[in-house]
């Protein structure tokens, strides 16, 4: 089979878990009867604009009444309140799609927008730079630290990061991350506490981008210390596996350098299994980066998926968690081609 | 099978992590049942989320160990509650029956009291309603009444004896009291020619001039010595009476943890979280594993359609992004502990699933399970009587490395205010810190103990799972 075809088989699996999300979100929100409140609010809403406008027109307060019934009627057909929920499936699930969800109860864009779309096309960006910051660090330091510590196996080093490894997978990460807040913030007065950017924000773009990197330390920093301990313990297990294999004796056998080994037969070998572990550390690192930011307050989506809970936003967090599911798939099909790219034997 | 149980057993007792692991766990496990004996079963809903029972802990508070770091000798908390007249007269001029309440104590701290307030429990009178007034002398001679309550007398179709303040007491939060600060200004006035507005008083606080001498401006320094609280109950019937009164000096520090901005005590709080993690991360763990571990061998065993249908679903599954998925579930269907083990199960299986059929898929071809086709044996009793115990013991090591994901995932849930709110959780105390920003003014009491606890409790399920692991993979063996 050739690159192409595995590709598109991966791509549309990924597609059927969005698909399924979607469904699940739609089916959901129809049975709990969120959706009727959801599409409520925007029959009351044209209502509110349709009575300004027709009461220029209309004097008499009883044919004003009587023609806005008619309106509100209309709408609701339109809508499909007048049909059970599970007849409006396929336009609710066009509507999470279209992130077309209405406007948010009292969270607004950093432009003053309340509707749904402008909220959560402005924040991307933002958790975007956090996780792949983070991911690109922790896989640079854990694929060069596992590698590293795989050539002197039981060493110190060896145990102390096997103990790491042990501690980081029992740490909540958001917690470190309060912990950091604590001692770098509040006590040694180091690191701002949160934000993004100062109040107010550096104009001189040199500054600005000084200002944002300063930001970031503690944000990068938690993340990376609820991912890294797993991937060097990972990296460290798959060079020693790929280490005992017969063609790397062979090759030694050979009379090659041991930098020729380690990096023609070792590392080549080692990469593709490394990779897929990184494309599962994504996951985790989406969802750590909704509690990393809620921690230092780093505006994304995650800190909106927290705002949105704490003032009981419904379509906000109904567009989060299709947009979530959305970059993830995406991220996980960007990994995939790399993956496939990079290892022949995944060609199935 | 029992040789190889005990051998088993030997295995996994010899290395030290093992060890440190039971002992975690055992610790864990009694104070989960202390818990459970002691507590209330609505712990959550009547008391700790219930600031009425908070109110006469201090706010905010350090514990008390702290004090030996200070070179300051800080304020306890002190509560004084009298149940028993000291002195029951009449005074004939008056015509009225007085009972006193005194309180005595000698206040030897180097900060002032954080708040003081005074409580009064079923007053009971079967014909005037009696007067009620708080006094308090200090060591320098100064005495002034500065608070008087007049209990609301009989209403029309009442009959005697009349009872107030029997469900709910009445409390008197002195410290920002409109007629306390009046009482205390002429005070000042009168016995040291000091002249404050009610108004000024409280922005200073009335706990400051109780228990302080004038300094300079509008200074005070707190005054050491004895001073004595007077309760007085002056009634026109000698029956009438007062079920208890409470006078409370709150200090600076308290308790084993200290406590949180409502004043809930958090050794109280934690405490109770030991029980509600051990069972999340239990139960969780239990059902996923029997999910996961059945869809498995069924997968792998049976094979056909039903592979394909289990693996098509527990891929999708698989490639949901937890947490996302979960906090949409659990906002719209209203938070509650079940519902998040059962989200937590149900997307946890896959992983499992996956895992187990690779294992059956070798298994299904071994000679031991062609003889007991052979035998006429059915495919059920072949999966579970002879499969199963063949992976049983690798099934229970996941089943312990998988438990500090459910009580982290818990955590974090809680921590996000996705928590049941009938059952705090470390995860819930940690949210309330963090959003009323313990955070950022360094209370660290409030930040520290709850995340070391989660930590500890995940961290037991690791150190045992390590010492599972040579037991289940004897290959690792070699090092002992």
């Amino acid at each position: 089979m050739g690159l192409g075809r595995t590709l598109l088989i991966r791509g549309l699996s990924l597609l059927l878990v969005v698909f399924v999300v979607l469904l699940m979100v739609v089916i959901v929100l129809g049975a709990t009867g969120v959706s009727d409140k959801i599409l409520k609010a925007y029959v009351s809403e044209e209502l509110r604009q349709i009575r300004q406008e027709l009461s220029q027109r209309i004097r008499d307060p009883q044919e004003l009444e009587k023609a806005l019934e008619a309106y509100k009627l209309d709408l609701e057909r339109a809508f499909g309140l007048d049909k059970p929920w599970y007849f409006r499936l396929p336009d609710m699930v066009r509507r999470v799609v279209m992130l077309d969800l209405g406007t948010s109860r009292t969270i607004t864009s950093f432009s003053g927008s309340n509707k749904v779309s402008d909220i959560i096309l402005e924040r991307i960006p933002n958790t975007v730079i956090l996780v792949t910051v983070a991911v690109m660090l922790s896989a640079l330091v854990g694929i060069s630290a596992g590698v590293k510590i795989a050539t002197r196996v039981g060493s110190l080093l060896d145990r102390i990061t096997s103990y790491f490894s042990a501690v980081s997978y029992a740490l909540p990460s958001w917690w470190t991350g309060i912990i950091f807040i604590l001692i770098f913030s509040f006590y040694f007065r180091l690191l701002p506490p949160g934000g993004m950017y100062s109040t107010p924000p550096p104009q001189e773009p040199l500054a600005r981008l000084l200002d944002l990197m300063l930001h970031a330390v503690l944000p990068v920093l938690t993340l990376m210390a609820a991912i890294l301990g797993g991937w060097i313990y990972v990296s460290r297990t798959i060079v020693l596996n790929v280490a005992q294999e017969d063609f790397v004796s062979a090759a030694r056998a050979k009379g090659l350098p041991e930098r020729i080994v380690m990096r023609r037969y070792i590392l080549r070998a080692s990469t593709p299994p490394i990779l897929t572990n990184i494309v599962f550390g994504i996951a985790g690192s989406l969802g750590g980066a909704i509690l990393t930011e809620t921690v230092f307050r780093w505006p994304g989506m995650g800190l909106l998926y927290y705002e949105a809970i704490t003032a009981f936003d419904e379509p906000l967090i109904i567009a989060l968690t299709f947009i979530f599911t959305l970059i993830y798939a995406a991220a996980r099909f960007i990994l995939e081609i790399l993956y496939v790219s990079l290892d022949p034997r995944v060609r199935y | 099978m029992a040789e190889t149980r005990r051998e088993a057993w030997r295995v996994f007792w010899s290395s030290n992590i093992s060890k440190l692991g039971i002992t975690l766990l055992a610790i864990l496990v009694i104070v989960s049942l202390y818990v459970v004996f002691t507590y209330p079963l609505d712990f959550g809903l009547k008391y700790w989320n219930n600031p009425s029972h908070w109110v006469d802990y201090p706010k905010g508070v350090p514990p008390e160990w702290t004090k030996y770091f200070t070179s300051e000798n800080v304020t306890e908390h002190r509560i004084y509650t009298i149940y028993v007249p000291s002195e029951s007269r009449f005074v004939e001029s008056a015509g009225l029956y007085i009972k006193r309440y005194s309180i005595t104590f000698d206040y030897q701290y180097d900060e002032f009291p954080s708040f003081l307030s005074f409580t009064v429990f079923n007053v009971t009178f079967s014909r005037e309603p009696p007067i009620i007034f708080l006094e308090i002398s200090r060591p320098d001679g100064v005495s002034a009444r500065i608070y008087t309550l007049a209990v609301p007398g009989p209403q029309e179709g009442e009959e005697a004896p009349y009872m107030r303040y029997s469900e709910t007491p009445f409390r008197v939060f002195l410290s920002g009291d409109p007629s306390v600060a009046q009482q205390l200004s002429r005070m000042l006035k009168r016995d040291f020619d000091i002249s404050l507005t009610p108004t000024e008083i409280n922005t200073i606080g009335p706990e400051k001039i109780l228990f302080g001498k004038p300094d300079v401006g509008k200074n005070f320094t707190v005054l050491k010595g004895v001073y004595r609280v007077d309760v007085v109950l002056a009634s026109g019937d000698e029956e009438d009476s007062v079920g208890y009164v409470r006078f409370v000096v709150a200090g600076n520090v308290y308790g084993w943890v200290g406590t949180d901005s409502l004043g809930r005590d958090l050794a109280v709080g934690l405490l109770f979280g030991f029980p509600v993690a051990l069972l999340i991360g239990v139960v969780t763990t239990t059902l996923t594993t029997a999910v996961g571990t059945s869809a498995g061998i069924i997968s792998g065993y049976i094979g056909g359609k039903t592979d394909d249908i289990i693996q098509r679903i527990a891929d999708i599954i698989n490639n949901i992004p937890l947490l996302p998925i979960l906090i949409f579930l659990i906002f719209i269907l209203k938070p509650s502990i079940w519902l998040i083990v059962f989200l937590l199960v149900a997307f946890g299986w896959p992983g499992l699933t996956i895992i187990v059929r690779s294992m059956i898929l070798q298994l299904r071809t071994s000679q031991l399970v062609e003889a007991e086709v052979a035998l006429g044996a059915s495919k059920w009793r072949i999966m579970f009587r002879h499969i199963f115990p063949q992976i049983a013991p690798f099934i229970f090591a996941q089943m312990i490395f998988a438990t500090p994901t459910a009580i982290l995932a818990e955590a974090a849930l809680s921590f996000l205010g996705l928590g049941d709110p009938s059952l705090p959780t470390w995860g819930q105390i940690l949210n309330y810190g963090f959003r009323d920003g313990g955070v950022y003014v360094g209370y660290w009491w409030w930040i520290v103990p709850p995340g070391l606890l989660i930590v500890l409790t995940a961290i037991t399920f690791v150190f045992l799972a390590l010492g599972l692991e040579p037991v289940v993979n004897p290959r690792l063996r070699r090092f002992k």
